[in-house]
């Protein structure tokens, strides 16, 4: 079975360190990012299906990161992880296009469920932008 | 943490109280005072200076009356005196000497002198020698010479002469008036003797009052009338006598006793001279009697001011009472606002803290439960290890898991309990949302033994509030019922609903439990207490309860007795406050956050 391209973005080196390594032993293709700027940086480079995103992080914060993501109009889907659990929080991240929000610490068995969703959900609107494309180009 | 939470305000209750009750006292004083000082001083002054202005002007009118009624006595006397004397001086001017002193004229004259009434005892003319010419009288004075009396040598000189009261021949109380009459170069008297009783009934019947007397007193001091009380005709005064003096003198005298032992109250004396002859009228009269009615009156108005003054004092205490009564319910009042703001701002500033370190926490036990998982997966991965330290080492990792679950639930309660969220609000049937909630917990409190009981109110309205928080506050407040029963075999939780005098609906949720000791009362709604075993409540249910109830406009109650159970009431509003409403709306409806529920 094909595993997605995950990008963790999180401030804690430790925590992305471990995660990348949990889940690359479940035989995702994981990339580590510290910053927002950086995270950019990889998206603009390449392509991902889910980004893991920590909202409270120095210099370019996570909302900050996901509105810059959602401006580079890719398929991936943004997966909002952190310490910082809020109703308001998460309805805000929502607002910004986020795929679900969860809150540290969470079991790895939920993580996978959502990354799970978050890649289907991406291949499906990529194959249906895909065929909008070619029904466009046909008519 | 527990204990510490515990041991914070206690023992201060009693200090207070007697603080605040020396408070109301100073207060109740200090109004009285004031009262005192504002209305009653002024009062007792004007009444009192009205009063002592008043008695000073009525007793100068007294004493005037009293002038008034000694000048009228002189008159009355004086006018007696010279109305005799004028007879004679008529009789004397008009008759020569020998028209008198022939047959029957002067008898004639003094039948005349007597028709009105008999004011004459007897009448006699008297030669330049001394020697009675003639008498008409009842005594036989005939053959007495005067030339050697103290009389004849003065109407000699004056001629005319009104003696004192003297005995003289006839041995009875009398006085003479004598006239001269200087005729062909010879002096005569005509001399008469005044009847003693008509001049006397003319002073003695006077009557003042009970105890007022008038008399007459000679130049030296012997009674010329005899006085009501204080001695006898002829008889020596017992107070000394005046030079004489013009005009009517009014004084005090003051209590006293005289010579012989007898005691005189406190008299009002009038005194004044008469010109001829030189007798002194004198008019007393008890004070008291004289200035009873002054007195009366004084008295009436002074007991009105008292007791006006009294009902004012009376008046001011209730006033007082009732005022202090007033506030007393006021600052009580206050003191119930100040506990639940204090409650409010102690769950705020808390609640604060407890995020930021709630959140702080979250991220190494991220951490802890990524490298826990990878340990595990290494573990089952190698073969390597034994089967035995293979078990040992995946139940240590079994229990790591399970604390970071604790720890977990500790910081997503702080975070619950400190949330600021914008609420999500619907529509709630109360009572079918109350069945849902309770279907959830049946299950588990089955197994305890307890049953639910429902009693809800029939067409209960609906409200408008937020279904994900108030579901929380019934979930944490049902599994309270449920644990309150831990020692007990079976028991029973009862839920009610109401609605509340149009303004909401009351869910009270009772049970049979434990209940809450009293001085646990105060603090069950503070966060981190609890009475549960460590690791089994983190402390934080009733306060999110509260602080969620305050949050959406309610009002959370409780009542407890220890061994019987407890009572939480919650009151909700129909509608949550008005900030709740705003932007309900473009908010997405209908999304379960998995962070915000109780992870049982």
């Amino acid at each position: 079975m094909q595993k997605g391209k995950i990008l963790l973005v999180d401030d804690e080196v430790a925590f992305t360190t471990s995660m990348a390594k949990l889940l690359r032993a479940k035989g995702y293709q994981v990339t580590t990012a510290g910053t927002g700027k950086e995270a950019i940086g990889f998206l603009e480079a390449e392509n991902f299906d889910v980004v893991v995103l920590d909202l409270k992080m120095p210099g370019m914060d996570g909302m900050a990161t996901l509105i810059e993501i959602k401006k580079l109009k890719l398929h991936t889907e943004t997966l909002i992880l952190t310490g910082h659990g809020s109703i308001d929080l998460a309805l805000e991240s929502f607002n910004l296009g986020a795929y679900d929000f969860l809150t540290k610490p969470c079991a790895l068995n939920d993580l996978l469920n959502k990354i799970e969703g978050a890649g289907k959900k991406k291949d499906v609107t990529e194959k249906r932008d895909l065929l909008d494309g070619m029904i466009r180009i046909k008519g | 943490m527990r204990n510490g939470f515990q041991a914070t305000d206690n023992s201060q209750p009693n200090g207070s109280e007697k603080q605040r009750k020396t408070h109301y006292s100073r207060l109740f004083r200090r109004f009285i005072l004031l009262t005192i000082v504002c209305s009653l001083i002024p009062l007792l002054l004007v009444g009192w200076g009205i009063n002592i202005h008043y008695t000073r002007f009525s007793n100068e009118r007294m004493i005037n009356a009293f002038q008034i009624q000694v000048e009228y006595h002189r008159k009355i006397i004086e006018l007696f005196l010279k109305k005799h004397s004028s007879k004679l001086h008529l009789i004397a001017q008009s008759h020569p000497k020998d028209y008198l002193l022939s047959g029957s004229n002067l008898n004639n004259i003094f039948e005349i002198l007597n028709r009105e009434y008999r004011s004459f005892t007897d009448l006699g003319i008297i030669g330049a020698d001394g020697y009675h010419l003639k008498y008409i009288g009842p005594y036989d004075l005939m053959p007495n010479n005067y030339a050697d009396t103290f009389w004849f040598k003065e109407v000699m000189e004056k001629d005319l002469f009104i003696s004192d009261m003297f005995m003289g021949f006839r041995k009875v109380p009398h006085f003479i008036i004598a006239v001269t009459r200087l005729e062909k170069g010879e002096k005569w008297i005509l001399r008469a003797t005044i009847e003693t009783e008509v001049f006397r009934s003319l002073v003695e019947n006077v009557r003042i009052g009970n105890t007022g007397e008038v008399y007459l007193l000679n130049t030296k001091g012997i009674f010329q009338t005899s006085p009501r009380f204080s001695g006898k005709i002829m008889d020596k005064a017992p107070t000394p006598i005046e030079s004489f003096r013009e005009g009517i003198n009014v004084r005090i005298i003051e209590k006293h006793t005289d010579h012989h032992g007898k005691k005189y109250p406190r008299q009002i004396y009038s005194q004044t001279w008469l010109k001829d002859p030189p007798w002194l009228l004198v008019v007393k009269q008890n004070y008291d009697e004289a200035f009873s009615e002054v007195n009366h009156a004084n008295y009436a108005t002074l007991i009105l001011l008292h007791l006006s003054a009294l009902i004012i004092l009376i008046v001011a205490v209730f006033i007082t009472r009732h005022m202090i009564s007033v506030i007393k319910n006021r600052d009580d009042e206050a003191d119930k606002l100040n506990r639940q703001l204090l409650q409010t701002s102690k769950l705020a500033s808390i609640g604060e803290l407890s995020a930021g370190v709630a959140h702080e926490i979250n991220n190494p036990l991220a951490i802890i439960l990524t490298e826990k998982q990878i340990l595990l997966d290494m573990t089952n991965d190698t073969a390597a290890t034994t089967p035995e330290i293979k078990g040992q080492l995946s139940e240590s990792l079994e229990q790591i898991d399970v604390q970071i679950k604790r720890c977990k639930r500790i910081t997503h309660g702080l975070l619950r309990f400190s949330r600021r969220t914008q609420s999500v609000i619907e529509t709630i049937n109360t009572n079918q949302f109350i069945s849902e909630v309770i279907e959830l917990l049946e299950r588990e409190a089955g197994s305890g033994g307890i049953k639910f009981f429902t009693d809800f109110e029939e067409n209960l309205p609906n409200i408008l509030s937020d279904p994900s928080q108030l579901q929380q506050v019934m979930l944490n407040l049902i599994t309270n019922s449920i644990d309150a029963h831990d020692d007990k075999a079976y028991g029973s939780i009862h839920v009610r609903t109401r609605s509340n005098n149009q303004q909401g609906v009351e869910i009270v949720v009772a049970d049979t439990g434990m209940g809450i000791s009293p001085e646990n009362m105060d603090k069950i709604f503070d966060p981190f207490f609890t009475t549960k075993p460590v690791g089994k409540g983190t402390g934080l249910g009733l306060s999110i309860c509260y602080s969620t109830i305050k949050n959406l406009g309610g009002d959370i109650s409780v009542w407890s007795e220890v061994g019987k159970g407890s009572e939480f009431k919650v009151f909700l509003p129909f509608s949550p406050p008005p900030h709740l409403l705003e932007g309900t709306a473009d908010n997405p409806k209908d999304y379960q956050m998995d962070i915000a529920t109780v992870s049982s």
